[in-house]
């Protein structure tokens, strides 16, 4: 499910089925030299967060993602985070980001650190094959979760 | 010299090609709006073309990857990837979305070890019979949606989704 009202008013319906939330953590960097690369990994995220959006449609709530720069303070961040996140009931909550960080934070719920590939100069195709491969190697970590 | 042009002649010259200009300006569109059926495609531009060649295509349904381009979505212009579950069924080729009719999650053809044959919904265990019947008791409760199927040139063409008419 997406963050609109139309998949909004079917989450309200079915919250027991929808039991995982997918939650982006977005790094923005703001230095001149870091820009382009700041801008491929966003894309990188994006193109990840909607494939695993639209393969597990039915049991995923996709969060818009959460923003920040490089000066954020990440632990205060993920404790708000925990905080406000815990008012929904969703059972799993997993953040994916590329940003290696988060790995040394401490949250509730888990982390799934990719490395961000440049996407910008590959082909549809190529870009398809990539984004597929790197969910079939986070898969386990949602069907471990959900199996139990 | 006596091709000068007069101040009379000059002043007829201008109004005619400035009168001329705006007569077509306006009869253009006119022309095109009438032989515009002429112009447009014969075959409904909806069917999508994919790399699908058809006599590769088995009783096994195979995944095929298909791309619409340029969908507008609001002020969001995108190409769209779109897959479809492609088989056989003796001579008539046979095209099955992937969307699962529970709650939209992608089914995989033998997705699930222990129910090989099948489409298999990873989110909430549902499963289809090859013709996207969905199987009792799992929780999607009507069949895979079909696609239009078209073949032209040795490709499959796929079009709008329909409800199943294989069940």
């Amino acid at each position: 499910m997406n963050w609109t009202t139309k998949d909004m008013d079917t989450y309200l319906q079915q919250k027991e089925y929808i039991d995982t939330l997918i939650v982006p953590l977005l790094k923005v960097e703001t230095k001149p030299e870091l820009l382009k690369n700041s801008s491929s990994s966003s894309e990188f995220l994006m193109y990840l967060t909607t494939f695993l959006e639209t393969q597990f449609k039915g049991r995923m709530m996709l969060m818009p993602p959460f923003i920040y720069t490089q000066s954020t303070n990440l632990s205060t961040f993920s404790e708000t985070l925990t905080v406000d996140l815990a008012d929904m009931p969703f059972k799993h909550i997993f953040f994916i980001t590329t940003d290696a960080q988060w790995l040394s934070v401490e949250i509730k719920g888990q982390v799934i650190w990719l490395p961000s590939i440049p996407l910008e100069s590959m082909d549809e195709k190529l870009r398809q094959t990539i984004i597929e491969d790197q969910l079939r190697q986070v898969l386990p970590r949602f069907t471990e979760v959900w199996s139990t | 010299m006596s091709n000068k042009v007069s101040r009379r002649q000059f002043m007829s010259y201008t109004l005619m090609g400035t009168g001329g200009f705006m007569a077509s300006a306006m009869l253009m569109p006119m022309i095109r709006f009438a032989i515009d059926p002429v112009l447009q495609s014969s075959d409904g531009g909806d069917f999508i073309p994919t790399p699908q060649k058809v006599d590769e295509l088995t009783e096994t349904p195979v995944r095929v990857d298909f791309t619409i381009k340029d969908r507008k979505d609001a002020w969001y212009k995108s190409d769209v990837a779109n897959t479809a579950w492609v088989y056989k069924d003796g001579d008539t080729v046979i095209a099955l979305s992937p969307v699962c009719k529970h709650l939209g999650c992608t089914v995989n053809w033998s997705g699930d070890e222990s129910h090989p044959n099948e489409y298999f919904c990873p989110c909430h265990g549902g499963r289809y019979k090859k013709n996207g019947e969905n199987v009792p008791g799992t929780p999607p409760t009507g069949p895979l949606d079909e696609y239009e199927v078209k073949v032209e040139g040795g490709l499959v063409y796929l079009g709008k989704t329909i409800p199943n008419t294989l069940v």
